[in-house]
């Protein structure tokens, strides 16, 4: 069929309530939800501070259909471990312990946690939704901010001055059985991966790029295209990775100017021509990097 | 059946027999020897654990929370900076309301480094809405560890045990180590009533407004407030089962006491032998050990030592900028004592990062307590032994 | 999902911990938006480009689900002859469909031939009699079939009448078996005699049947299209050998074959002169085309001009005619009188004159003329013969209007209608070629399709019925589209959702959800076969063919429920009803945008309204 549906293939019951306090537009929230189609009622969500903290619903109101626990910004990755033994200790070899942190929980202060649970294959999935700033505190930067951002640290005069940390690199190195990347524009291609994930036993991390309208300074209804737009243009690559050696692409990267797309956002709006030049020379050498790294896997 | 442990492996035969179900702890001197038991137990099949190797102190306490969140009977040890480590997470279990039972081995605080026994660090942690119950020997450890756990998730409140580094959790001492089905008889297996459950899907810990979160304190500190029944009953039961109760405060000879030592771990026993030496030359000194420290036993205090006319509290702590711990806290409880029953109380800093609190150390403090009520002189707590 | 069960342990009004028992739903996050989503369902561009004025969007979405004979259903509301109009008409649906920006356009005209194939192996529609009054329709070609078609099925008793002995006009006598097979056409007409339409053919009005006759009728529609070929204009044009092409195809298609000679030149630029020539081809000959203006300047569908091309017809631009040249006996006879001797009793041909060439002159475009056209000139002292045995002119043709009275007003050789088929006589109305109707079957079958609604709403009237009087815009598929019967039924199969009658462009489309297929082109028979008879050359596309170029279909402007608007919705606001079609939970929806933004085929948008 010549358009690309995807109602066939993203499960229909819901387990998040609307009402919740997301944004407009807010990549997070659809992010949670189609994961959460993914995964199904034996599910239990550890939760972090981040923009979901407060997404979710206060007292005594929750958005979830499943036990969601919130917990100190940079315990994801260890009270997921902790809940996961408990439902060990109880025999419970089903039901899904997720840890769902921003980037500022993942890739700064929640990195060691991450690091230790995935050195001991703690039995969680990890995901780690990216809007690229400390949104929930009011757009600062953290490491996973990209090179040439404005945020409220990263001022237009002088931007974001470090590329974003590798995090999937990064958990390659630690060898975990299954990480990936995905993004809510790629809707068949997250719910494989978080199915795929839910499968497999052993730490599993998923990296989801969540754009963020107040945060990339961009309209309420250009999420999903802005999603899109940076896996094409390879700024986010759609990958996986199978403990840490095996990698391949999920999707087509056409490639192509990352102009428009940085263009388009109220963060890069003060770019020069030449950090933007600069940018694109780091976006295709980023993309030679990750192309050896699947031309070098094994079979 | 009667074992010679050190302190360490007490606390790790109290959680064996309690059956702990997830244990997650990161080796800090001194309390490695708990966790490296407790891996034996686990590794040979004697403890049905979970043992996470966190990588710190501050993960031990998430994956413990985690673990309790989700109805498990959780527990880690650490000492020193491994506390401070967990502060933050100290008082997301208290104000959680899980019961986590966690011992701590008093041990100094860095810079400098010192591996030698003081209360800093636990006492830098009292408000974190954490029961802390001070021991004096390795029997009451391994009662309290057990006691612990039923005292947790009687009134979901996380628990402290805390035993003296060195003197205590490297001393061998002889330890009546109970039953394990006596143990389980007085210790059932946890049953959380709320807890992470898919079949009842709920958010834990969702923001709370001004409009809710000062009654949830309230419900914190009322549930303190039945801590003091609740491990009296408690220790009752045990002293019914197993022939020992420790009480959260003890008094010793001081019914007729003109001055009453008031002291906490191991240098209460110090203490004792102090005491009996000076009974046995006529003098009327006592000796007040407090066991627990929070909730702090203002009732108990007031009763033991109203109308005592003179308290020395020897302090193996100090809060900078103010002084001896213990001291304040039990200056504030007697306050409102009438004037006439108010003890006079003089602190003594003493022991700070492991120097020995020797018999001579706790006789200068009573005489120097005798001699200062004479001369009614006020003054700030002492520094003892120190040089000038 | 309910809410959990509430919390038992309650002091001072909150349990233990903070711990909830409610969701979310409490919260009516609709409260913030500005603005709002909404499904409006607007005209596909190949709606509104279709002469015909069919709902092409509505049938594809039928076709691709699988509901094939719904899909016909709704076709025949609108077409009488899908089965002709998928071979014969040059698809401006086609050029205006939105795919073509993208891929290529959606190949409906084979879409619309493989319904209308289907179509005559169904029943037809029911067309019960409602009404008491009668209507006479003068001419059978496709604005008289589809007036007499629509007239049925809003409840008329119709009488066609056709001067020829079968019906079908142009349809029958003009346009050539191996683009139209007879047998195709006899269905399309069957399907209106069981709908209870009377033929009277082999009369003609006029001649055979006064006019005034027609005033047993309660109103009449004249289609009597346009017969009379324009003349060649210049000397020799009365040598036999010089054939009016209309004249050549109406023997042909009426089984004769004639022999037109070896070489034959078409004069003209336009339909009837390609299916001239390719007819000639046929009859054996070798064919030229000559035209006064270039390649682009040809008005014929540019898939003729192809096929004639493959055919091996051969083209001269920019030439016109001066003088046909002739000659008594042509020099290939001369050998027979060189044996006629030899056979007793053989006189030899008798000698008749005969075309030999055609003389023209080079031709260039100068300034534009009235219509915007530039204007062909003749070059001086460029003349040149083109030998040939026969000369076909196909230079246009002009209608006969004087078996009509003088009051039925008349504007340049045409009858002067209104935008319903109305003349200047009460009770007649008028369509086709009669009229200033572009010359081709769609406009013809679309402006018998509005005589009808013209002629129903006349009736009505008349009758004492409150109509009201229909805002013609209403009717049209979109601002410039044709009008649809079935909006003057008001009996729209088809759900509308909060109905625009706005065009969508390609600009309203969200094309990155669509991957590219390649067109499916039509099965051609090989040309130097094709090019020796008469049978269908252009053999459509096999139906799980026709059934992919339905799935291409971009459905602009409709809701297909693709759900992409469902799944994009970070507040789980939208939800799938029963009948396929959506709500938008408004008391959370947060008005962000991206429902409207992601629909692929631009059938919402964002409004202040209602807020």
């Amino acid at each position: 069929m010549s358009q690309i549906t995807f109602k066939d293939v993203v499960p229909k019951a819901e387990l998040l309530d609307s009402g919740h306090l997301a944004c407009p537009g807010c990549g997070a929230a659809l992010s949670m939800r189609m994961v959460l189609k993914a995964l199904g009622e034996k599910t239990i969500v550890a939760l972090p501070a981040c923009c979901w903290s407060i997404i979710a619903g206060p007292y005594p109101q929750s958005s979830l259909h499943v036990p969601l626990f919130h917990t100190a910004f940079e315990t994801g990755a260890s009270a997921a471990s902790g809940i996961k033994a408990a439902l060990l200790q109880r025999g419970d070899t089903e039901t899904t312990v997720v840890a769902w942190a921003g980037d500022g929980g993942t890739f700064d202060i929640g990195l060691q946690a991450l690091s230790g649970a995935a050195e001991r294959n703690e039995d969680i999935l990890y995901v780690c939704y990216d809007n690229e700033a400390y949104m929930n505190t009011g757009i600062q930067r953290s490491s996973a901010t990209p090179e040439g951002a404005w945020t409220t640290t990263t001022p237009a005069g002088h931007p974001e001055s470090h590329p974003k940390k590798d995090i999937l690199g990064i958990l390659a190195a630690h060898r975990v059985p299954y990480a990936a990347s995905a993004t809510v524009a790629f809707p068949e291609d997250l719910v494989r991966k978080v199915a795929r994930a839910r499968a497999t036993r052993g730490t599993r991390f998923l990296h989801l790029l969540a754009p963020c309208p107040p945060g990339w300074k961009t309209n309420d209804e250009e999420t999903i295209d802005l999603a899109r737009m940076a896996v094409r243009t390879r700024v986010f690559p759609l990958m996986e990775v199978e403990h840490g050696e095996r990698w391949r692409f999920t999707v087509d990267h056409p490639g192509g100017s990352v102009e428009p797309y940085l263009r388009r956002q109220g963060r890069f709006r003060h770019l020069t021509d030449e950090q933007i030049a600069r940018i694109q020379a780091q976006v295709d050498a980023r993309w030679a990097m990750l192309e050896r790294r699947v031309a070098m896997s094994p079979a | 059946m009667k074992k010679v442990i050190v302190g360490n492996h007490a606390v790790s035969w109290g959680v064996s027999l309690a059956r702990a179900e997830v244990i997650a702890a990161y080796p800090i001197t001194p309390q490695t020897q708990i966790v490296e038991e407790l891996a034996e137990m686990c590794a040979d099949g004697r403890l049905a654990a979970r043992f996470i190797k966190v990588e710190s102190e501050h993960s031990a306490m998430a994956a413990c929370i985690g673990a309790a969140a989700a109805g498990a009977r959780a527990f880690t040890a650490t000492s020193s900076q491994g506390l401070l480590l967990m502060h933050e997470l100290l008082h997301w279990a208290g104000l959680g309301r899980l019961p986590i039972v966690m011992a701590d081995i008093n041990r100094a605080v860095a810079p400098g480094w010192n591996i030698w026994t003081d209360q800093n660090d636990t006492l830098a942690q009292r408000d974190t809405g954490w029961v802390q119950l001070y021991c004096e020997n390795n029997q009451e450890v391994l009662d309290t560890t057990v006691q612990a756990f039923r005292l947790a998730e009687t009134v979901s409140l996380p628990v402290m045990v805390v035993l003296d580094a060195f003197f205590l959790s490297h001393t061998s001492e002889p330890v009546d180590i109970p039953e394990p089905a006596a143990v389980d008889a007085f210790l059932p297996k946890r049953e959380a009533a709320l807890r992470l459950d898919p079949a009842d899907p709920r958010a834990f810990g969702a923001l709370a407004t001004p409009a809710v979160y000062m009654e949830m304190r309230l419900r914190q500190q009322e549930a303190f407030d039945r801590v003091h029944d609740a491990l009296e009953s408690i220790d009752a039961d045990w002293g019914r089962r197993f022939g020992r109760s420790w009480g959260a405060i003890e008094t010793y000879r001081t019914d007729d006491a003109d001055t009453v030592l008031v002291t906490s771990g191991t240098v209460t026993s110090t203490a004792r032998h102090v005491v009996h030496e000076r009974r046995a030359r006529g003098e009327k000194v006592g000796l007040l050990k407090v066991k627990m420290f929070r909730p702090f036993p203002t009732r108990r205090l007031r009763e033991a030592l109203a109308g005592i006319p003179r308290v020395a509290v020897l302090d193996r702590n100090i809060s900078p900028g103010h002084g001896g711990i213990f001291a304040e806290e039990l200056r504030s409880a007697l306050y409102d004592v009438a004037d006439w029953l108010r003890p006079r109380v003089d602190g003594y800093v003493v022991g700070l990062g492991g120097r020995d609190v020797t018999p001579a150390v706790i006789e200068d403090c009573l005489d120097r307590t005798r001699a200062a009520a004479a001369s009614n002189a006020s003054r700030e707590d002492l520094w003892v032994g120190v040089k000038p | 999902m309910p809410d959990p069960r509430p919390i038992t342990d309650i002091a001072h009004g909150v349990p233990p911990i903070a711990v909830t028992s409610l969701s979310t739903r409490v919260n009516k996050t609709g409260s913030w938006k500005y603005i709002r989503p909404v499904y409006r369902d607007r005209v596909a561009p190949c709606n509104q480009g279709c002469p015909v004025g069919i709902d092409i969007e509505g049938y594809m979405n039928l076709v691709r689900e699988g509901r094939v004979d719904e899909a016909v259903d709704l076709l025949l509301r609108e077409n009488p002859l899908p089965a002709t109009t998928g071979r014969v008409c040059f698809h401006p649906c086609e050029n205006a469909c939105n795919r073509a920006t993208f891929d290529a356009a959606v190949a409906i005209h084979a879409v619309e031939r493989m319904l209308g194939d289907r179509a005559l192996e169904r029943p037809a529609p029911a067309a019960p009699r409602t009404r008491e009054e009668t209507v006479g329709v003068v001419g059978s070609g496709p604005a008289g079939l589809a007036c007499a078609y629509h007239l049925a099925r809003l409840g008329y008793a119709v009488t066609v009448h056709e001067a020829a002995r079968e019906p079908g006009g142009v349809l029958r006598w003009g346009i050539p078996e191996y683009r139209l097979p007879k047998a195709v056409l006899a269905g399309e007409i069957d399907r209106l005699r069981a709908m209870g339409v009377e033929f009277r053919c082999g009369a003609a009005v006029g001649a055979d049947v006064p006019f005034e006759a027609l005033a047993r009728h309660d109103a009449v529609f004249i289609a009597t299209g346009v017969h009379r070929s324009r003349p060649l204009g210049v000397p020799g044009e009365h040598l036999p050998g010089v054939i009016r092409g209309l004249d050549l195809l109406r023997a042909v298609n009426a089984g004769a074959r004639p022999r037109l000679g070896r070489r034959v030149v078409v004069i003209g630029g336009g339909n009837t002169a390609m299916d001239c020539a390719r007819t000639a081809v046929r009859l054996g000959a070798e064919v030229t085309v000559l035209y006064r203006r270039g390649r682009a300047e040809m008005p014929a569908h540019h898939e003729e001009v192809e096929a004639a091309l493959h055919e091996g017809v051969r083209f001269g631009f920019l030439a016109a005619p001066l003088a046909v040249l002739g000659d008594e006996r042509v020099p290939d006879e001369e050998p027979l009188d060189a044996i006629a001797d030899t056979f007793g009793g053989f006189e030899g041909l008798p000698a008749r004159p005969r075309v030999t060439a055609l003389r023209c002159t080079r031709m260039r475009l100068g300034a534009a003329d009235a219509s915007g056209r530039r204007r062909p000139e003749p070059i001086p002292d460029s003349a040149f013969e083109v030998p040939c045995d026969a000369v076909v002119t196909a230079l246009g043709e002009e209608a006969d209007l004087d078996f009509l009275p003088e009051d039925v007003a008349r504007d340049a050789g045409v009858l002067r209608v209104g935008p319903l088929g109305r003349t200047s006589r009460t009770a007649v109305f008028a369509g086709g070629d009669v009229t200033d109707e572009p010359h081709t079957v769609a406009y013809a079958i679309g402006s018998g399709k509005r005589a009808a609604i013209g002629i129903d709403q006349y009736l009505r009237l008349l009758a004492g019925e409150a109509a009201e009087s229909v805002e013609i815009g209403e009717l049209r598929l979109g601002p410039a589209g044709n009008v649809s019967v079935t909006r003057w039924r008001g009996d729209d199969p088809v759900t509308r959702v909060n109905p625009a009658n706005e065009v969508v462009g390609p600009a309203d489309l969200n094309l990155e959800h669509f991957a590219r297929v390649p067109r499916i082109e039509d099965r051609m028979r090989p040309p130097w076969e094709s090019r020796h008879d008469f049978g269908e050359a252009n053999l459509g596309l096999a139906p799980s063919d026709a059934l992919a170029e339905a799935k291409r279909c971009f459905n602009c402007g409709v809701c297909n429920g693709c759900e992409v608007c469902l799944v994009f919705c970070p507040d789980v606001a939208i939800s799938r009803r029963a009948d396929g079609r959506f709500d938008i939970a408004y008391d959370y929806c947060k008005g962000c945008g991206v429902c409207a933004e992601e629909c692929p085929r631009g059938a919402m948008a964002m409004t202040r309204e209602g807020l």
